[in-house]
């Protein structure tokens, strides 16, 4: 197995007008791992993943998936063989029965696993000779996802792939997505929802109006950013604390809380230089990483 | 299993089409030719002209609502980020969704002048088949050209009514124009007959148009590889 | 054996299944010798990245309490290292509680103990873990 990335941008560029939709977007996606691309709606990732599998043209920028040019329509379609993907809006053939859509789907992948199918069919409880259109949402969701998951591609790509998911569906998907991974399969998923993002992604990467604002693993993450709350007797010299990792600094009466992406001990030994009173250190949840990211703007 | 997807996308429509259209002729000439007797053999040929622009209406109609559908039909509809991420190209897919419509196309063409030949034989109607095969040619072979407008304006228009509503707009204007102008080229009067036929006997004499059919068949194809251009160059 | 991982405290989950795994070790819940699931296997349990299991158990390598034999899994052994480290602990744990003992005697509540144990444990720590 190769060590390339899976995904790989250079300056990818999408605008509508005087709209920039994803701006020079550097993306570089690691094999054997569960990449999450969070963001905001609107914030340009189901642009980005429809430009990498050729439904959109990129305004300027390049990529490549699976080594492939994305921008190269023979390419692109040779990478699809090997690619799995959910669409945001989970599409089907409404006039199709679940049957047909199995069939349809397993016709044209070569790593079609009927036995995963045939689970995952019973597992979702999804009735055979019933059309598309007669399902319920949740049921959609579930066969939308079905096609991917009875795959094993090199690499499965999901736009908000728990929305329309119940806590059960959900649970479920996060257990599909592990078991993919453990397997082999690289996974990028996009979503809003942090509380699953924190429980399976090796990686994270946050996409704010377009631009790629964070890029690195989630312990890298969790263990670079804090918030430190400081006191003193004195009102804070907040100056003293502008320095490399600090993004954010807020001050009430003679306190101070700054929220830092690194460099915690620098800001800690700063404080005790100028004869803080009180000094405390907390780590930094998903939620609150992505909430300052997302705010800045 | 494009060409299932395909079937199963169309066959509503196709088949209510062909019995319509097979009904319909069948039906017209049975009681019309009921107040015929074999020996009046220019008005039994006259009575085939009359069916056969019937016919043609019907057709035109029926396989410019077969030219609808494809992939942006599928972007209203909200199923084609399914197809555009099959390991397919544009150009497969709507090159199986052209096969599949020509194919219906044609069926509903031939089928309907084999219930008249059928009909008419029964009546002890002097039906000829180098004629009903003369009118088949002509209508299939200019006929597409409808299909393929109708193909062309579906890659091109979005909206399950105003597709249809601008290719029937386009039928409708077309014949007009060129019938104003251009008359030796309207395609409906070539496609109903009328440039081929003698007043006298209602029959088609002389050989087959070979290079109009041709010219007609030509004319489709630019429009269907005008669709595929106009697919290639659309985002999803 | 239990693991109980959450994610939202922003202390990695590799992180938190060390801990466990470690403070099973040490109170003797996995014996010497005993075998832990599977990567793959426990990846689906706690739902989690196999990768997180898989640093979990290669940073526990590393430090000795894991041994991950080729094909057949993980297996807890309490190397002499190890066991000396257990009895580092345990002295450390009966002074912790001690401490503990006499600063809630002078008037400091639980929380404010943690924090101040969390603001101290920062000062250089980051320097010895890299």
């Amino acid at each position: 197995m190769t060590n390339a990335p899976v995904i790989l941008t250079r300056d990818l560029t999408k605008s509508y007008g005087t709209l920039m939709a994803v701006h020079g977007l550097n993306l570089s996606v690691e094999p054997n791992r569960i990449t999450a691309f969070l963001g905001q709606n609107g914030a340009g990732k189901s642009t980005t993943i429809k430009m990498l599998l050729g439904m959109i043209r990129p305004t300027c920028g390049e990529g490549t998936v699976l080594g492939k040019r994305i921008a190269n329509a023979e390419e692109n379609r040779e990478m699809r063989r090997k690619v799995a993907y959910v669409a945001e809006n989970k599409p089907l053939y409404s006039y199709m029965t679940v049957e047909q859509t199995v069939r349809f789907a397993s016709s044209f992948y070569s790593d079609w696993r009927a036995d995963v199918a045939t689970k995952l069919l019973s597992e979702y409880k999804l009735p055979h000779k019933r059309k598309v259109k007669s399902l319920s949402k949740g049921m959609r969701t579930k066969l939308a996802l079905l096609l991917a998951f009875a795959r094993r591609p090199d690499l499965l790509i999901l736009d908000e792939p728990s929305e329309g998911l119940d806590p059960v569906g959900v649970e479920h998907l996060l257990q599909t997505l592990v078991a993919q991974s453990a397997e082999g399969v690289s996974v990028f998923f996009s979503s809003h929802q942090i509380a699953e993002v924190e429980r399976v992604a090796d990686h994270v990467c946050i996409l704010d109006n377009g631009r790629l604002r964070v890029d690195a693993s989630l312990d890298r993450l969790l263990q670079s950013y804090r918030r430190i709350d400081l006191s003193f007797r004195f009102p804070p010299p907040e100056q003293e604390f502008r320095m490399a990792g600090v993004q954010k600094i807020r001050t009430s009466g003679n306190a101070l809380s700054i929220f830092a992406s690194m460099n915690a001990e620098a800001v800690v030994e700063r404080a005790h230089d100028l004869n803080v009173v009180s000094v405390e250190v907390t780590p930094v949840g998903l939620r609150d990483i992505f909430l300052e990211t997302v705010k800045e703007n | 299993m494009l060409w299932y997807k395909g079937w199963l996308e169309t066959r509503s429509r196709f088949l209510t089409c062909l019995i319509v259209l097979t009904g319909f002729c069948a039906v017209f000439i049975h009681y019309t030719q009921g107040y015929l007797r074999p020996e009046w053999r220019e008005d039994f040929h006259r009575l085939m002209l009359v069916a056969h622009q019937y016919l043609v209406i019907i057709w035109i109609i029926s396989v410019v609502l077969l030219g609808m559908g494809g992939l942006v039909r599928e972007k209203a509809n909200g199923s084609s980020s399914l197809t555009l991420s099959l390991p397919v190209s544009r150009a497969h897919l709507l090159g199986v969704r052209v096969a599949i419509g020509v194919l219906e196309a044609i069926t509903l063409g031939v089928v309907p002048w084999v219930a008249i030949f059928l009909v008419s034989s029964a009546g002890g109607m002097p039906i000829q088949f180098q004629q009903v095969r003369f009118y088949v040619l002509l209508l299939v072979s200019g006929g597409l050209v409808y299909f393929a407008m109708a193909v062309l304006v579906s890659s091109l228009v979005e909206g399950e009514y105003t597709a249809p509503a601008v290719a029937f707009g386009l039928v409708f204007l077309a014949t007009n124009l060129f019938d104003l102008w251009l008359r030796d080229f309207n395609l409906w009067r070539f496609v109903s007959g009328d440039f081929y036929l003698d007043r006298n006997s209602y029959l088609f004499a002389g050989t087959f148009p070979w290079k109009g059919s041709i010219a007609w068949l030509a004319v489709a194809t630019v429009m269907l590889i005008a669709s595929v251009k106009v697919l290639h160059e659309r985002e999803f | 054996m239990f693991f109980k991982l959450n994610p939202t405290t922003g202390h990695p989950l590799y992180l938190q299944l060390m801990q466990q795994i470690r403070h099973a070790a040490e109170t003797g819940a996995l014996q010497d010798g005993e075998q832990l699931p599977g990567i793959r296997t426990l990846a689906e349990e706690l739902v989690v990245s196999p990768n997180t299991v898989a640093k979990a158990y290669s940073e526990l390598e590393h430090e000795g309490i894991l041994e991950l034999r080729q094909g057949s899994g993980a297996f807890l052994t309490l190397k002499r290292r190890t066991r000396s480290l257990t009895d580092h602990v345990q002295v450390a744990r009966r002074r912790l509680r001690d401490l503990i003992e006499q600063l809630r005697e002078h008037g400091l509540l639980d929380e404010e103990i943690r924090r101040a144990f969390e603001a101290e444990l920062l000062y250089p720590a980051e320097i010895v873990r890299k």
